[in-house]
């Protein structure tokens, strides 16, 4: 495999020279008109040759073509497309600034014909996350939250409301790349899920990539979520803002020299008390956010960018006990442009995520920390060759350390003294090269191949077990010592990535792809939902990398001039080593947390509906996926094959936004799903005080069907002339019809509410808990 | 301690965000019954049981069914046996207890095999008994946050525990508290267990968990146990406060010490007790 892709490069650059002497590049920038943002992914087409290329994920395209006249068409969701001619008798540089269509329809407009993207894309399992029309939907609390639209997407399930984790195709929690502007974000909720860290203010583009995964991602098993965030205007000065029910938020954009750098800066924050609705009135909690970015253009080839992220999650109980955890990344990115057909990116990323838990008393009191550090340098290319063939290559280095835990007391008499798990280190490699090529005038593949060498590495000391998945009788028989930097263990793993579109005839496609994705970064979490105090660990002696194949195949299809997509898709994926625990796994503080992983195959399949409209009065999408998902793990539900906890037969998403008028939008959102396995008892027995369960089978019965209506209303002030000032109330209604929607069921004594047992003690129930009842909101947001 | 604060938080964020809760029906197949083995053997007279019952289903209440003709006896790791009979003074609460034949004592240090023929069916466990740490001294004070709002009247009082810790051992404790020598939980799903990772040697006031008015006599018993029988307790307590697999991992059976499928434990410790009047 290495062999074969160092040929490719070789290949292609001996066949260069003969195209040199007759051919010509066009390249540049496509740009906003109004602010300057670079576009991602604008599709440029040559009529005449019928073939074409994409802006990158800076906004930036390249073409080589023979010497000659030429008209290119510039076309992009929510933009007017622009068509330019060229005489093409030299290399030319063509920066390109497309005007945004209307945000409102102030009578019929005339449409621009829609791109056929959906179906002359290679790219298949991919949803665009379209921020302004999320921004048309109901929200939870008025809060717009890409996450909670990435749930809605066909193949995406959800743990239930209030949550912000999702699973991709038969994918945990955990098997998800979380990307803002290229750093890892590995806890994306706040507030434990009711929102996510994403600004909706501040994100120019996010994709998610459930399969056909493109070679310069890895590192997780089931998708990519790939969010970009605005470099901010560099015409003129806007703010943004929002004052909601639970959070308010700000951001401000400008240049910093006209045209040339520009900066974006967003705060947001929630509402100290507003919420824990348990009878006691001293817990607080709050959660921020900050976003800070900066660009500069030194020249058309070279520009400069600097992003910060900061986002903290703060909780106390009266003066008990605290909580908190957060992450912050910092990005240092540089654009090149070698020439006009060979593009650049470099970026210098580090990202820190930790926790904190705290309890105060004077004998009981402690400090309880975590976290894990991340520094990565990556180079990304892309190699314009000529419209048949465009090949991306790169290299990344990670190193990542991991400290699992620390216990400290935070007071003289207390009853803890120091303990602290050993840190973990790691470095991570990948090198990859893929090349999207035209084969004729129906079929486009995107072929490469991804190379990953993960090292665990010391400073470690490695116990060694009489039995090493004996986590009752724990026996270590010896300790191997390794010194700073030294290699423990290595995975090479070769990735493979596939995909082929082939043109049926106009407006419909047939796709295929096949992708392996390899993860060594493992959330050691045993609920469905993870929660920020679960830590990450690296593969390693123990721990091997967890392997997926995935097959998926579609069938897509535009109709009404492309202002209908239809897709239909089924995948199948086999997962490897997935990691699981053992039952009651010790996973807090455990020295020899070793013992406790059971890794195993994983299994799912499924078959994926969507039709979206994309233009008119009324916008929107609807979903349809049938799934099924399972595990079998050796030392889990006593072998036997199980359903995953997240596994839902069928799952139903429809959204919808209308254009009334110049003043109002209406939204809706309807969700439908098989209700999640759930794990309960047979039976009951008696041992001191206690009435245990006797349980037998892990997730052998499911939860009631989840569904639900939410509903929203935007009314737009009047647009005065000579003001800058615009605003907008947003009413939303959640759960209109009140659903009591089953989040988990648990058993307990009989008792009332307020802990007092009724009878004599030996009697049991099973309660219901279910999040939120219907729950109206107003938001009002304004731009000036 | 940290296994009840991380539950503590699980819980919270489940009923925290305003989450609301209502009595359901469960409609689940009735699993087989299970012989349950509960078995105490301790270093000082008056503690030594085995107590034999099956599962029942889930709803039924009072009593579970109790096996009243086994053979039981516990052997020691010098080889005495010793035989359990059943209910020997017939009391009517002691149906499916079974009480040493002989006088019999615990010895700290040796282990002790149970064996069980019930129904034709045999079951085994074996436990050693480690020694404990003596408790030092108990002081009660007043708890003036419960004071000011006191879920009982009068009961606002707190008994703080001093002892030290040995740190060269492995150690693991279960305790038991009472209030005018009946047991008493703060909780219903309460255990109150712990290891020594993260202890220090100078225990010096950490508060039992319950509170007392004045007059009351508060007693705490503290024993030793052995590292199945911790991993037993720790099961045990996630079971008990189980939120249905969302944060916390799904619902499982404990591991124990007993063949053959048998449910419970079969525990050997050492005990040491204190007690104080609140006045």
């Amino acid at each position: 495999m290495k062999h074969l892709s160092w040929g490719l490069i070789f290949s292609f650059a001996l066949s260069m020279p003969a195209l040199a002497q007759e051919k010509a590049t066009i390249s540049g920038y496509v740009r906003d008109a109004a602010n300057g943002e670079e576009l991602i992914g604008v599709t440029v087409y040559i009529p005449s040759l019928q073939t074409g290329t994409n802006t990158n994920a800076y906004g930036f395209y390249s073409v080589s073509l023979p010497q000659g006249s030429y008209t290119l068409q510039f076309s992009y969701v929510g933009y007017k497309s622009i068509s330019v001619d060229i005489e093409l008798s030299g290399n030319v540089t063509r920066n390109i600034s497309m005007e945004s269509e209307a945000t409102y329809i102030q009578e019929v407009v005339v449409e621009d014909e829609a791109i056929d993207a959906n179906v002359v894309d290679v790219q298949m399992s991919r949803n665009t996350i379209d921020v302004n029309q999320v921004k048309k939907l109901p929200a939870l609390f008025g809060e717009v939250d890409i996450i909670k639209n990435v749930q809605m997407m066909p193949g995406v399930i959800t743990a239930g409301e209030g949550t912000s984790s999702f699973f991709v195709r038969g994918g945990s929690a955990d098997q998800n790349l979380i990307l803002i502007d290229e750093a890892p974000v590995y806890d994306p909720s706040h507030l434990f899920g009711l929102f996510s860290v994403f600004n909706a203010d501040v994100i120019k583009d996010s994709e998610l990539y459930k399969g056909g995964i493109p070679a310069r991602f890895g590192g997780r098993l089931s998708s990519i979520l790939e969010v970009r965030t605005k470099d901010g205007n560099n015409r003129e000065f806007h703010g943004t803002g929002g004052i909601g029910s639970m959070a308010s938020r700000i951001m401000l954009e400008g240049p910093i020299r006209k045209e040339k750098s520009s900066y974006i800066v967003s705060a947001r924050r929630s509402y100290a008390d507003v919420f824990l609705r348990a009878a006691n009135e001293d817990n607080l909690v709050y959660f921020f956010d900050v976003n800070a970015k900066a660009n500069w253009r030194h020249n058309n080839n070279n520009r400069f960018f600097v992003a910060l992220y900061a986002g903290r999650d703060d909780f106390s109980f009266s003066d008990d006990a605290g909580f908190s955890w957060g992450n912050a990344t910092a990005t240092f990115r540089w654009n090149h442009l070698f020439n006009d057909r060979l593009f650049s990116n470099t970026s210098l990323i580090a990202s820190n995520f930790d926790y904190a838990l705290e309890v105060f008393d004077p004998a009981q009191g402690l400090k309880w920390t975590s976290n894990l550090q991340e520094l990565s340098l990556k180079n990304d290319l892309s190699y314009y060759i000529n419209p048949d063939n465009e090949i991306t290559f790169g290299y990344h280095i990670t190193g990542r350390r991991f400290s699992p835990g620390k216990i400290k007391p935070n007071t003289s008499g207390s009853i803890f003294t120091t303990v602290e798990l050993q840190k973990l280190y790691a470095l991570d490699h990948a090198f990859y090269v893929s090349n999207r090529q035209r084969i004729g005038d129906r079929l486009m593949v995107d072929y490469g191949v991804r190379l990953s060498i993960f090292q665990q590495i010391g400073r470690s000391d490695i116990y060694l077990y009489e039995d090493p998945k004996d986590n009752t009788h724990v026996v270590r028989t010896d300790t191997l010592h390794y010194g700073p930097w030294e290699n423990i263990k290595t995975y090479v793993n070769v990735e493979p990535r596939v995909g082929v579109r082939y043109s049926l005839r106009p407006g419909q496609s047939l796709k295929f792809s096949y992708n392996r994705m390899v993860q060594n970064t493992h959330l050691i979490a045993s609920g469905t939902v993870p929660v920020p105090f679960n830590t990450w660990n690296p593969s390693g002696y123990y721990l091997k990398p967890q392997i997926a194949d995935q097959f998926a195949a579609g069938y897509f299809r535009n109709f009404r001039d492309n202002t209908l997509e239809f897709s239909v898709e089924a995948y199948y994926k086999s997962m490897r080593n997935v990691t699981d625990f053992a039952d009651n796994a010790q996973l807090f503080f455990n020295h020899d947390l070793s013992t406790e992983f059971r890794q195993g195959d994983s299994e799912s399949y499924g078959l994926e509906f969507l039709l979206t409209k994309t233009k008119g009065r009324l916008t929107g999408m609807a979903g349809y996926t049938w799934s099924k998902t399972t595990r079998h793990i050796e030392g889990v539900n006593l072998g036997r094959e199980f359903y995953a906890n997240y596994d839902r037969r069928n799952v139903i998403n429809i959204t919808a936004a209308y254009e009334h008028s110049e003043r109002w939008t209406f939204g809706a959102t309807f969700t439908y799903s098989t209700g999640r396995p759930i794990t309960l008892p047979e039976g009951k027995y008696e041992f001191g005080n206690y009435n245990p369960d006797v349980i037998t089978e892990r997730n052998g019965y499911r939860l009631s069907d989840y569904h639900r209506l939410d509903l929203s209303a935007t009314l737009r002030q009047k647009v005065r002339p000579n003001r800058k000032w615009r605003g907008e109330w947003v009413f939303s209604i959640f759960n209109v019809y009140n659903q009591q929607n089953p989040f988990t069921i648990y058993t307990r004594t009989k008792q009332d509410d307020d802990g007092n047992i009724i009878g004599d003690g030996t009697e049991k129930e099973a309660r219901l808990v279910y999040l939120f009842p219907i729950l109206p909101s107003v938001t009002y947001n304004f731009t000036f | 301690m940290k296994r009840s604060l991380i539950l503590f938080i699980s819980f919270l964020i489940l009923v925290g965000f305003g989450s609301c809760e209502k009595e359901y029906i469960l409609r689940t197949n009735p699993a087989e019954a299970k012989v349950v083995i509960e078995g105490l053997v301790t270093d000082k007279p008056g503690y030594h049981y085995i107590k034999l019952s099956r599962s029942t289903d889930f709803y039924s209440s009072g009593k579970t069914p109790r096996i009243t003709d086994a053979t039981v006896t516990v052997t020691d790791s010098d080889g005495v046996i010793t035989e359990f009979v059943h209910n020997p003074n017939n009391d009517p609460d002691s149906m499916g207890y079974y009480k040493p034949v002989t006088p019999f004592i615990g010895v700290v240090g040796k282990s002790y095999k149970l064996f069980v023929l019930a129904d034709g069916e045999e079951y085994e466990g074996e436990d050693t008994l480690y020694p404990v740490t003596t408790i030092d001294s108990l002081k009660y004070q007043i708890n003036e946050d419960e004071r000011a709002d006191p879920e009982f009247p009068g009961r606002f009082y707190e008994v703080l525990i001093y002892t030290k810790e040995p740190q060269e051992t492995r150690d693991y404790y279960l305790f038991n508290f009472y209030r005018n020598d009946s047991l008493t939980l703060n909780a219903p799903e309460d255990i109150y267990f712990t290891d020594d990772i993260a202890l220090a040697e100078a225990i010096n006031g950490i508060t039992m968990p319950i509170f007392f008015s004045k007059g009351d006599k508060a007693t705490v018993e503290a024993f030793s146990i052995s590292r199945e029988a911790f991993v037993f307790f720790n099961d045990l307590f996630n079971l008990i406060n189980n939120d249905g697999g969302m944060y916390s991992p799904p619902p499982a059976n404990c591991r124990n010490n007993l063949t053959n499928g048998a449910l419970g434990f079969f525990r050997a410790s050492a005990v040491t007790s204190m007690d104080i009047v609140v006045e």
